[in-house]
């Protein structure tokens, strides 16, 4: 299970943010095209600077922790995972505050 | 240079600038998204600590390439500036793609 881990991390933080988009009404899953178009750019970006990282042995990933599955340019497949949940995770939780703020009559 | 502590602070850099002189999104102003991003900071010291925490790191960095400071959890200061970079334009692109 240990090859798993970084995978798990990342499904652990996309499972615990999803009640957000109900709970505190964040609709982010339900508005697709939006989301897309926010994360489409910066997941280009970000997985050729990680890339660009990793050619040049900035930074590597532990084989025991990962699956070991690489997408284009030798990206471990959990990043492209990461940057596709963490942004989630931050649009999640910006909508919930702003919900929970307008319900209480609040600026934003 | 650390190649990794110049990309991320740059990066960081380049989206507040752009922001503030491009996208013009309001949001630095905005208390709504301090809130979300401190709420995003505590649970990104979590997660970054978990993947980078040196007894047993899924991220392993060339010491050369980076600062020695860590903090907390063995966390590079520099991943700081890197997730601020995604995380501040992911949000200025939701904002400035909202439907009137």
């Amino acid at each position: 299970m240990d090859r798993y881990q970084y995978l798990l991390l990342m499904g652990a933080c996309a499972a615990g943010t999803l009640p957000l988009e109900w709970a505190f009404r964040a609709r982010v899953y339900r508005r697709p095209l939006r989301l897309l178009r926010a994360l489409s750019l910066p997941f280009v970006v970000f997985v050729l600077w990680d890339a660009a990282a990793i050619a040049r042995e900035n930074w590597s990933f532990s084989p025991r922790y990962t699956t070991g599955w690489l997408a284009l340019f030798d990206v471990p497949v959990e990043e492209l995972v990461f940057f596709v949940v963490i942004p989630i995770c931050a649009l999640l939780s910006y909508e919930s505050v702003k919900w929970l703020r307008e319900r209480r009559g609040g600026v934003n | 240079m650390p190649e990794y502590t110049v990309a991320a602070f740059a990066a960081a850099a380049l989206v507040v600038v752009v922001d503030l002189r491009v996208w013009r999104t309001g949001l630095f102003r905005s208390p709504v998204y301090w809130t979300a991003i401190g709420i995003c900071l505590f649970f990104m010291v979590l997660v970054n600590g978990w993947l980078t925490k040196l007894s047993a790191p899924i991220v392993l960095y060339d010491p050369d390439q980076k600062t020695p400071w860590r903090f907390p959890f063995d966390i590079p200061i520099e991943d700081y500036a890197f997730g601020f970079a995604l995380l501040h334009w992911v949000l200025a692109r939701w904002v400035r793609f909202a439907e009137k």
